[in-house]
């Protein structure tokens, strides 16, 4: 009882706040047909892949700058943290997409309705594997999507040791050794301008 | 339960859950992906026979808060953002054109519009079929957005930050309690647990073989 009357008052003050804000987020109508059909495509088409690649996209337009920014270390471990974050994101946003894309193209081969299935197709029998059989499916495109994403986290849990970790280190390695290399061509000219 | 049963099970949790609702699926499986790209770093640790015992004593913990950080930012930015696009969409605040001309048709739902208890396919009876076919495609295109823009936020932006002071912060009071210890130890010359030098905690603290990797 008391427990319910504590989760009563929380939601209300939730409500509440959200109603705050909604009140001040400036209502929208959207009319143009392009902006529409935009939307309709977003909402179909984009998913974890694109999600993930987009993220991997304005990582490497934010994050590296945020390490070099960091005065609270010394100018060496700034560095050596920026090209470490710039291979971290490049190895898992390269095997993310892949993997995600692989997976979410995988469970589409196998969750055909009985009217997509063509008489030339090899593992017929295989096609409705991922079909689910208790429920009715309101859009059976994302129950793909959700499902291929699901099963490429479980794949990505080896991967993340098999493929990013070494490639993020390997990359790592490269960029640090350019900047060294370049430091030491500074110091160079440095010293021949003295 | 057999296992073709527990199959069907899955298969029907993942269809009712995420079948109709991409956003969901968006933070449900970056938040998954979080918490399995966290257990490997700190798997990797434990394993790991070339870290001593006692520098796992800082790397583990270390490597568990910033598994919090993560995973806290991403989930609580990106679903703010998800949840209030939603609201806004429900409540018809947000609207394409065909909508917004049904919900002004009639006076009472057009009282009803931007009222966050207000879900125009739940509250409204007998929506023509094209109208909540509108509605439907502009709401996951927002839900998708939404998510999107608030993932970018939290992983990009707050994360980052957030993490980069708490690491600078914790290597400043690592680097503090062993300059300590060592200290303590030169004077009493009293075998106590042997802690990381300096130099080894910042080496692991900033090269760590696979840190903060996200799924």
């Amino acid at each position: 009882m008391a427990i319910g009357a504590v989760n009563n008052s929380i939601s209300r003050a939730a409500n509440s706040v959200t109603q705050k804000v909604m009140n001040k987020t400036p209502g929208m109508t959207v009319s143009n047909k392009k902006v529409l059909d935009s939307l309709k495509w977003i909402g179909e088409k984009v998913s974890s892949p694109q999600n993930r690649l987009i993220l991997g996209v304005t990582a490497l337009m934010s994050q590296p700058f945020i390490d070099l920014s960091n005065k609270k270390v010394d100018e060496e471990t700034r560095k050596v943290s920026a090209a470490r974050t710039v291979a971290k994101i490049i190895a898992g946003t390269l095997t993310g997409v892949a993997i995600r894309y692989g997976c979410i193209k995988a469970i589409d081969a196998f969750t055909k309705l009985p009217h997509e299935i063509k008489p030339n197709m090899k593992f017929k029998n295989l096609r409705r594997l991922f079909i689910p059989s208790d429920v009715v499916l309101e859009s059976l495109n994302q129950y793909k999507k959700a499902l291929g994403t699901i099963i490429s986290i479980a794949i990505m849990v080896v991967t993340n040791f098999l493929i990013d970790a070494p490639l993020t280190k390997f990359l790592t390695n490269k960029f640090v050794d350019k900047i060294h290399e370049k430091d030491k061509q500074k110091q160079v000219n440095k010293e021949v301008k003295a | 339960m057999s296992l073709g049963s527990l199959f069907n099970k899955f298969k029907t949790v993942v269809a009712q859950k995420y079948g109709k609702d991409p956003g969901k699926m968006l933070i449900h499986t970056g938040v998954i992906g979080w918490v399995f790209s966290s257990l490997a770093q700190v798997a990797a640790i434990v394993i790991n026979d070339k870290i001593p015992k006692e520098q796992k004593m800082f790397l583990i913990p270390q490597e568990i808060a910033d598994a919090g950080v993560n995973i806290a930012s991403f989930y609580l930015i990106t679903n703010c953002f998800k949840s209030l696009a939603s609201k806004l969409v429900k409540s018809g605040k947000w609207a394409p054109k065909s909508v917004r001309e049904f919900l002004n048709a009639s006076p009472k739902l057009k009282a009803k519009v931007g009222k966050v208890g207000f879900d125009i396919l739940k509250d409204v009876k007998n929506v023509p079929e094209s109208i909540a076919k509108d509605y439907k495609s502009f709401e996951d295109g927002v839900d998708v957005i939404a998510t999107t823009i608030g993932s970018v936020l939290s992983c990009n932006i707050v994360t980052p930050l957030l993490r980069n002071r708490f690491a600078s912060d914790r290597q400043k009071s690592g680097i503090a309690r062993m300059n300590e210890n060592s200290k303590t130890n030169e004077s009493n010359d009293v075998k106590t647990v042997q802690r990381p030098t300096m130099e080894t905690f910042k080496a692991l603290s900033y090269a760590r073989p696979s840190g903060s990797l996200k799924i």
